[in-house]
């Protein structure tokens, strides 16, 4: 059978949570975080005492090279037992760690998608400010260690594109209308890493506008965790991250009116006050915790960074405005109306329609400036921030979707390309060859 | 992790949900693919939110493989021990697949222990279908009897158009596998783990380990077969395996490893594959840092200018090192 019949293995991995499934269906088999536990005991140690080295592994019936976990079973190993040390491969969104990153893969290859990787067509994403370097690498770890016959890296924003594309396709057909547009929008990528917003026309990514946003998941996280903290919440401090962060996923939401926001809160605390209840890890003893201001708080550093970063005080929307300002000027009208959100962090309630109305005043003042100076009527432009329930795993999505097309099997790089050519035909990415 | 484990990651975790997710009925249709070819396909439907119908194709039988409706030898009476009441055999099985089975979630036990213990048995599907003739044979060795109806050398699909062999007598059971790879690197990799495997089965701690051997060329055992199944590019191994190797609670453990032996050493492959290029990588990070060192600061200074990266470098030399 050849490797093209099978399907191909999608991996979105991401700097919080890594993606792994196969091409086809319409969910990631797992998502899991990207962390590695590594035994340390053995590594590390000079090349003089290999010998030695090895005897003592021999002894202690470890091989240290297979001593690892992966996703929730290295959080779990790592807290469980002091042998282990917690390793993330991807900072910001770009791959840091190459060795801690191959035995990722390794992992989730031979032992949760259990696949032979000399069987499928791969693909990997890849965020869109990352270097042909790390491309070069990703490839040569493909192709070299686990000898895959075809690889695909993709760039992220772009595959969140066709996913929001391929969603509302399938409505539409429902619906029995076509008013949607081709592959053109702006990509706003929020994860745990490194936010970023791209613009894309016609399914090319305009390189000189992206714009990155510099608070991401994570500081969400962390704001929420100090807002708590210094009301005076007592947080067990190892599990105070942990407990953030998951606040964050259930309670946190954004209101159209930050102070509206808090009168609400005060006249009615106990409609909108919630409860967190857990049990302390060292102790046993249950506790609970109140989220009050946090939870709409929390998300508003997109609108108001200065309030978490006084080194930043650019909202999110005034810089999608910029973004598709500085986009080539027929491409304006069309970037605004397709503004698609990617990422988990933009899966709080409302956080489309706040998005959606502060970047609509921004541009619907620059429209009257425009009439008011030029006495002309111009057409208004349309601002639409388009929102699906698969926000959260969109680029695993849109990778699904592509590799699942007949074209993908020619796209791919193949083995026999990389033995003639090496690892440089990964360098470079065919979206960012535009005629922008 | 050193073995593989039988239980389907993948299966279990959505059986899990489903049991957790309770009522809440959800449309579900996913695919997967399992190392050799075996594949797997969940529905859970909106009307029956509590029946999973799976369905797994087994990776296609070479000639000397016999089977029986498309199932190795056994198959159907093993699923029907192994889950009883919880499951269900449609008949005739899903276009393209060679089982299709219907898991009904309510008559799983209530209590949580014994759940968790059926739910891994469905997910362990692969070793109860592809293990039940080699079950069968080892069983009849626990009890020092040969199976009726056997011939003298069994051949068993493990992987598509792939087959191992099993030669059982009263007292022992021989099995051998044809190892083959495609890559020219794997191949070589292969034949000295093989060989280093039959060498460590040597040492003191693994004396009731079976015995184990590896050759270039077909034992003695193989006479006769086809020669297109014998037709192998790492050697045979051969394991000779006893009654004391299938007592009891080791017979699902020893039918489970003897199914997954190549899987196993494919796997052990890429691991070492992987090991020996972050050796290398780290190798040429040093090697980089000696030559930097020894430049002289004038040299540097002009490097800054014309700004020539470090990586690149790097990238450069490591390219190099591996081919």
């Amino acid at each position: 059978m050849d490797p093209s019949e099978r399907p191909a293995v999608v991996f979105d991995n991401g700097t919080g949570y890594s993606k792994l499934g196969f091409a086809g269906n319409s969910e990631p088999s797992f998502t899991i975080p990207t962390v590695v536990a590594v035994n340390e005991s053995f590594l590390d140690q000079s090349e003089q005492c290999s010998s030695a080295n090895w005897l003592a592994q021999y002894n202690a019936g470890v091989m240290a090279d297979l001593d690892f976990f992966i996703g929730d079973e290295a959080l779990s190993h790592f807290k469980s037992s002091g042998l282990y040390s917690l390793r993330s491969p991807i900072r910001h969104g770009q791959v840091n760690d190459w060795d801690t990153m191959e035995r990722f893969w390794q992992q989730s290859i031979f032992n949760y998608l259990r696949c032979n990787p000399e069987e499928h067509y791969f693909l990997l994403t890849d965020s869109p400010v990352s270097t042909p370097e790390s491309r070069e690498c990703m490839g040569e770890i493909m192709f070299e260690t686990f000898n895959v016959p075809g690889l695909y890296i993709s760039v992220q924003s772009v595959l969140s594109l066709s996913a929001g594309f391929a969603y509302l396709k399938s409505l539409s057909e429902e619906d029995s209308e076509d008013s949607v547009s081709d592959m053109t929008g702006v990509v706003v990528d929020i994860g745990d890493g490194a936010p970023h917003i791209v613009p894309v026309v016609n399914g090319y990514v305009i390189g000189s506008s992206i714009k990155s946003f510099p608070l991401s998941g994570s500081d969400v996280t962390q704001f929420v965790m100090q807002l708590l903290q210094e009301r005076g919440e007592l947080l067990p401090p190892d599990d105070a991250l942990d407990i953030a962060r998951r606040v964050k996923e259930t309670y946190c939401y954004t209101p159209s009116d930050i102070v509206k926001e808090f009168k609400k809160h005060d006249s009615k605390p106990s409609k909108y006050i919630k409860q967190w209840s857990a049990i302390k890890p060292k102790t046993g003893v249950p506790y609970t915790v109140d989220i009050g201001y946090e939870r709409f708080l929390g998300p508003e550093i997109f609108f108001h960074p200065e309030m978490y970063s006084p080194d930043f005080s650019t909202p999110l929307p005034e810089l999608i405005d910029s973004c598709v300002q500085s986009a080539p000027i027929d491409t304006r009208r069309a970037l605004y109306k397709n503004i698609v959100l990617s990422g988990g962090t933009t899966m709080f309630k409302d956080f489309h329609k706040r998005l959606q109305n502060n970047i609509k005043k921004i541009v619907d003042e620059r429209v009257a400036e425009t009439n008011a100076r030029h006495r002309v009527e111009v057409k208004p432009v349309e601002v639409n921030v388009v929102t699906h329930p698969i926000q959260s795993y969109a680029v695993w999505f849109g990778g699904s979707v592509a590799a699942s097309s007949h074209e993908f099997f020619e796209c791919c790089h193949t083995k026999e390309d990389y033995e003639e050519h090496g690892a440089s035909i990964c360098r470079t990415s065919t979206v960012f060859k535009g005629m922008y | 992790m050193i073995l593989l484990q039988s239980p389907s990651r993948f299966l279990l975790q959505i059986l899990k949900d489903r049991i957790v997710s309770g009522d809440k009925g959800v449309d579900i249709d996913c695919h997967t693919v399992e190392f050799d070819d075996v594949r797997y396909h969940v529905q859970f439907s909106m009307r029956n939110p509590k029946v999973m119908v799976l369905s797994v194709a087994l990776p296609l039988a070479p000639p000397e493989a016999i089977l029986y409706d498309g199932l190795p030898l056994g198959a159907i009476d093993a699923i029907k021990a192994a889950y009883g009441a919880v499951v269900q055999i449609l008949d005739p099985p899903k276009d393209c697949f060679d089982l299709t089975m219907k898991i009904n979630l309510t008559k799983l036990p209530t209590d949580e222990e014994q759940r968790n213990v059926v739910l891994t048995q469905i997910a362990s599907v692969r070793e109860v279908v592809l293990g039940a003739p080699l079950k069968l044979l080892l069983r009849h060795l626990a009890s020092k009897t040969v199976a009726p109806n056997v011939d003298k050398l069994v051949a068993l699909v493990h992987r598509p158009n792939e087959s191992f062999f099993l030669a059982p007598q009263a007292d022992k059971v021989t099995v051998v596998y044809p190892m083959r790879f495609q890559d020219s690197i794997d191949i070589v990799l292969a034949t000295s783990f093989l060989q280093e495997f039959v060498e460590a089965r040597r040492t003191a701690a693994l004396n009731n380990a079976p015995s184990c051997m590896w050759s270039p060329v077909p034992p003695l055992e193989l006479k006769g077969v086809n020669a297109d199944a014998l037709d192998a590019n790492a050697g045979f191994v051969t394991f000779v395996v006893f009654p004391r190797h299938v007592e009891g609670r080791k017979l699902d453990k020893t039918v489970w490893s003897l199914l997954t032996f190549h899987a196993y050493v494919s796997y052990h492959v890429k691991c070492s594959e992987g090991f020996m290029h972050t050796r290398m990588r780290r190798r040429v990070e040093s090697l980089i840092q000696a030559l930097d060192r020894a430049k002289s600061d004038a040299e540097k200074l002009k490097k800054l200018v014309h700004g020539g990266s470090f990586r690149r470098l790097s990238m450069k030399h490591e390219g190099n090192s591996n081919h």
